[in-house]
């Protein structure tokens, strides 16, 4: 399961609403112990994507290697990615699904008119075929 | 010897070390030499016609091989390589 503190969902949320109505991307870090992975610190990061960002995002390769020298740097691990879903549901798209990577937590922030709705987190797959549904705890307002 | 950084959900496969020293004087040399000492580290990196996946990106210090020499880059026993995942999505082509 994925544990999100109080501090970094704070920084998740407020990025992706800031960022409204276009999608916000960024990376998770933290301890794992076991099979519980705790976010302890949110890193805000571009949205890359050239072209429509309200239904697109990209991340520079380059900035997640800053994710990980971080991670490294602080004792944590890289332990995913979140992005947002201006108006409409956190399911993992087929094209988030394509271009993903296996290695990693995925979670998903619904924002709806400008607000936080709800979050998801989701762990693809190797063929990038199909993602599985983690078990995702975040504080509630 | 060239040092490779592994990914935290990787080094399950690498005996749980977060980084391998191994020989090879190009990209190719190094991850070959990688997934010949941990073979189960090798379908994350690779697909069944021996490519690098496409999510997976590798740089040498700072520099993404795709704009060097790819595999055929050459490495020195200073360097450092990061496997770096490549990500994107979007909320478009289909939901549920």
């Amino acid at each position: 399961m994925i544990k999100i503190e109080q501090e970094a969902w704070q920084l998740m949320v407020e990025h992706a609403q800031k960022t409204y109505p276009n999608e916000c991307c960024g990376a998770m870090l933290g301890p794992i112990d076991g099979d519980t992975k705790t976010v302890r610190v949110a890193l805000p990061l571009e949205n890359a994507y050239p072209g429509a960002q309200r239904e697109r995002y990209e991340l520079r390769p380059e900035d997640l290697l800053f994710a990980e020298r971080e991670a490294r740097k602080n004792g944590m691990d890289l332990i995913g990615i979140f992005h947002s879903h201006p108006d409409c549901d956190a399911y993992f798209s087929k094209t988030d699904l394509e271009n993903s990577c296996p290695w990693y937590s995925f979670v998903v922030l619904s924002i709806q008119k400008g607000q936080f709705h709800h979050a998801n987190s989701w762990l693809p797959n190797m063929e990038q075929t199909e993602a599985a549904k983690e078990e995702l705890e975040y504080p509630h307002a | 010897m060239p040092k490779i950084l592994i990914p935290t959900p990787l080094r399950q496969f690498a005996e749980k070390k977060d980084s391998v020293d191994v020989d090879g004087a190009t990209v190719g040399e190094v991850l070959a030499a990688l997934t010949a000492a941990y073979p189960d580290m090798k379908k994350n990196l690779f697909n069944d016609e021996g490519k690098l996946r496409s999510f997976v990106n590798v740089y040498v210090n700072d520099e993404d091989i795709r704009f060097l020499e790819k595999d055929k880059t050459a490495v020195a026993a200073t360097d450092t390589i990061s496997i770096v995942p490549s990500i994107a999505g979007g909320k478009i082509a289909g939901g549920k």
